[in-house]
């Protein structure tokens, strides 16, 4: 054991010392501050829209918008009468981004319904606002032309209803919007991949390192090969664990220290406060680990496997083609597993270890999974893991002293039958 | 005291052709142990299935005395394969503390011993240089001193000589007959008899996976020798070639050039051959009975062809795919 010990340390520690590991340890921050920066800055000021509104009409509907949107913090407006060329010369503003877009109404809006928006850039929060904010004063103009006392009306629509949203799963209810956990899936699937596939690589190049530079064959005079690939596995697996919890404890920080950034870029704290933050339970990040480790280990003992049968770097990125893809399917699948989480489509994904590393994780956050289909997913990829490990170890095992060309198939299947 | 190694019997093939064949050797106690062969012959199998790193496909390896395996001994043992590697981004002393590691040295007392043989060779300014930053020289000191850093009682050396300049062959001949004095066991393969000659005090040849002959250097020399002359020249050589090619006097001989080394011919008399060269003119630096060189046995028993040190460039490394471990 302290010789896999030994071999554990020297590839945790010689891979923490490279520069890459730095980099993208801190890379994932910088971009964590970036997002949380952006977001504080999109309610500052960057996020406000300039827009005129234009009156085709006389009754005054184009002033009752420009009143209604004047609390509005996304939205500044300014009312223009409609005349000749205000159209082309508002146009040219729009297109050499003076105005973000123009709103045109006329006198028939209370009767029709109807108006008109033209912008450069349609997003939805501006065009969601301007609806909401016609509709109010549509229907104040309707209310009024039927002679309710427009303080009446004003009382009646000042009153904002709000939806208190929770996720009730597992007998419990957590407060988390759909759009939330679609978010919060997707985020842990595109982690779960990467990490799956940068780590597993990992393993392979080092033991191609080992192979090329003729080191292993002193390694194996003294290890069996399953321990050698056992501390190689291991130690790759707790550098990603290790760059996760970098990830992870500086996004913490970051979140919570959002006050005193928005504070420091003069933005309203109140923002940063509310800032929308996926909430995420303690039993989803064990999932969450459990299935990347899960995996981890299963991908790693393949990749091992394939950079043992190669003798250079172009023959391994060959002979890596079917474990990606094998890793791709699940990957692909994100979206359909996300639309639809039950489906037989996505129960199937989930029950084979090739591909539940990231179905389960992400079925479970959408909350179609029960405990009982959770253990049996687990369990399927524990037998998948010990299954895949020891073809691997075998491959490994012959492959790691061989020169030459790559094996052939049929020679492959000998190697696991003989070794 | 029991034989470090016994080798019995053990055959190895290999897809397409048989490595070792049925080969038997041991290994006494606190020898060194020459393993000789053309390129190609079974050498490196060999060392490898005494190490344990592959399995014989028949008969069994003994080592001290037990059939566990190269691998339970690592501890006792020093391995240096013939293809040599070591990290090449990691740091010298890195390297080192870790390869002892492997071998299940404690870390601290590994750094020291490491420190130690790094002042020893003359690398000791350089142990924190990365592997890759060292000559070709050094990088083989590095290689050796992770070979005896857990200070084993039995080396194994493959093909320790090849790649080395005159003066670090001179190390490593040093440290090995060090080795001896120190009462440790090394078994070192080589295809060139000078070394092997110069440093054995047993020895094996084997050939196509077969063993030829083992035994004692003066034992090897006695059954094969006959009567053997060494002639070297001073300038003219007279009628040298034409006295050499009388089979009465001469069996067999090979030329080198300005020295040739004779077999007398059964019943024939050194001094014939001595006054015809003289009367032919020649002028001699040297004409001196001895026994023959180990080079001219390997030479009679391998043949001439195998002899050559590139006879089959890199059969070694070159078997291809379809091996079984």
């Amino acid at each position: 054991m302290y010789k896999v010990w030994a071999i554990i340390r020297r590839e945790f520690v010689e891979r923490v010392r490279t520069k890459w590991f730095w980099v993208s340890a801190i890379l994932g921050p910088v971009l964590f501050a970036g997002i949380i920066v952006f977001q504080i800055m999109q309610s500052v000021g960057g996020g406000v829209r300039k827009i005129a509104i234009v009156d085709a009409g006389k009754l005054g509907y184009g002033t009752r918008i420009v009143e209604a949107l004047g609390a509005s913090r996304t939205i500044r407006a300014d009312g223009v009468q409609l005349g000749p060329a205000v159209l082309d010369s508002l146009t040219s503003l729009v297109e050499a981004k003076q105005l973000n877009g123009f709103l045109i109404v006329d006198d028939s809006l209370p009767a029709d319904g109807k108006a008109e928006y033209r912008a450069s850039n349609l997003s939805l929060q501006t065009t969601e606002e301007l609806q909401r904010t016609l509709n109010r004063v549509v229907e104040k103009a309707r209310l009024e032309g039927k002679g309710v006392n427009p303080a009446v009306v004003d009382w009646a629509q000042a009153l904002r209803v709000t939806l208190d949203q929770k996720k009730c799963q597992r007998g419990a209810c957590t407060k988390e919007s759909a759009g939330e956990s679609f978010i919060l899936a997707y985020v842990m699937a595109i982690l779960l991949f990467m990490a799956i596939l940068l780590y597993g690589v990992n393993v392979m190049s080092s033991v191609l390192e080992e192979k090329k530079d003729r080191i292993v064959e002193v390694l194996v005079s003294s290890l069996r090969p399953f321990q050698l690939m056992l501390g190689k596995v291991i130690g790759a697996g707790a550098v990603s664990f290790f760059q996760f919890v970098i990830w992870g404890v500086s996004a913490r920080l970051l979140i919570s220290l959002r006050v005193p950034i928005a504070r420091a870029l003069g933005a309203d704290t109140a923002s940063a406060q509310t800032m929308a933050l996926p909430h995420v339970p303690f039993a989803t990040l064990t999932v969450f680990m459990a299935f990347f480790l899960g995996g981890f280990l299963l991908y790693s003992a393949m990749f091992a496997a394939v950079g043992a049968m190669s003798s250079n770097e172009q023959e391994a990125r060959q002979a890596q083609q079917p474990v990606t893809y094998l890793l791709m399917i699940a990957y692909l699948s994100i979206i359909g597993l996300t639309n639809d989480p039950s489906s037989t489509f996505a129960r199937t994904l989930s029950m084979v270890p090739f591909t539940s590393p990231i179905a389960t994780p992400v079925r479970w956050t959408a909350g179609s999974m029960g405990t009982g289909e959770l253990v049996a997913s687990l369990a399927m990829l524990v037998v998948g893991i010990l299954g895949v490990t020891w073809i691997a170890a075998r491959i490994y095992r012959v492959g790691i002293l061989m020169t030459g060309k790559r094996p052939t198939m049929k020679e492959l299947v000998r190697w696991v039958r003989t070794a | 005291m029991a034989e470090p190694v016994i080798v019995d019997r053990v055959t190895k093939r290999f897809a397409d052709h048989t490595a070792v064949d049925g080969l038997s050797l041991s290994v006494p106690s606190g020898i060194i142990y020459g393993l000789l062969g053309p390129n190609g012959a079974g050498k490196t199998t060999t060392l490898r299935m005494i190490m344990d790193i592959y399995e014989p496909d028949e008969g069994s390896v003994r080592l001290f005395n037990d059939v566990a395996g190269g691998r339970t001994h690592s501890a006792r043992i020093g391995y240096l394969p013939e293809e040599r590697g070591l990290y090449p981004k990691m740091r010298v002393l890195d390297v080192l503390v870790f390869l002892a590691e492997t071998k299940g040295v404690a870390r601290k007392s590994a750094r020291a011993k490491a420190t130690e043989w790094l002042e020893r060779l003359g690398l000791a300014e350089r142990r924190l240089s990365k592997v890759a930053d060292l000559s070709k020289g050094m990088q083989q000191k590095v290689q050796f001193i992770a070979t005896v850093l857990h200070d084993p009682e039995l080396v194994i050396l493959d093909e320790p000589f090849s790649g080395l300049d005159p003066v670090n062959s001179q190390v490593l001949r040093d440290t090995v007959i060090d080795y001896r004095r120190q009462g440790k066991t090394v078994l070192f393969s080589t295809h060139i008899m000078e070394h092997a000659e110069k440093l054995c005090d047993r020895l094996c040849i084997i050939a196509r996976g077969k063993k030829l002959i083992d035994g004692t250097l003066a034992e090897v020399k006695n059954t094969h020798g006959g009567k053997h002359v060494i002639v070297a020249f001073d300038g003219s050589q007279g009628n040298a070639q034409q006295i050499f090619a009388d089979r009465r006097l001469v069996a067999k001989f090979q030329d080198f050039g300005q020295q040739a080394e004779l077999e007398l011919a059964p019943g024939a008399d050194a001094q014939e051959i001595l006054k015809a060269l003289v009367e032919s003119g020649a002028r001699l630096s040297r004409f001196e009975l001895a026994s023959p060189s180990l080079h001219k046995i390997f030479v009679d028993l391998v043949g001439p062809e195998a002899a050559t040190a590139a006879a089959v460039p890199g059969a070694e490394s070159a078997r291809g795919g379809g091996a079984r471990v």
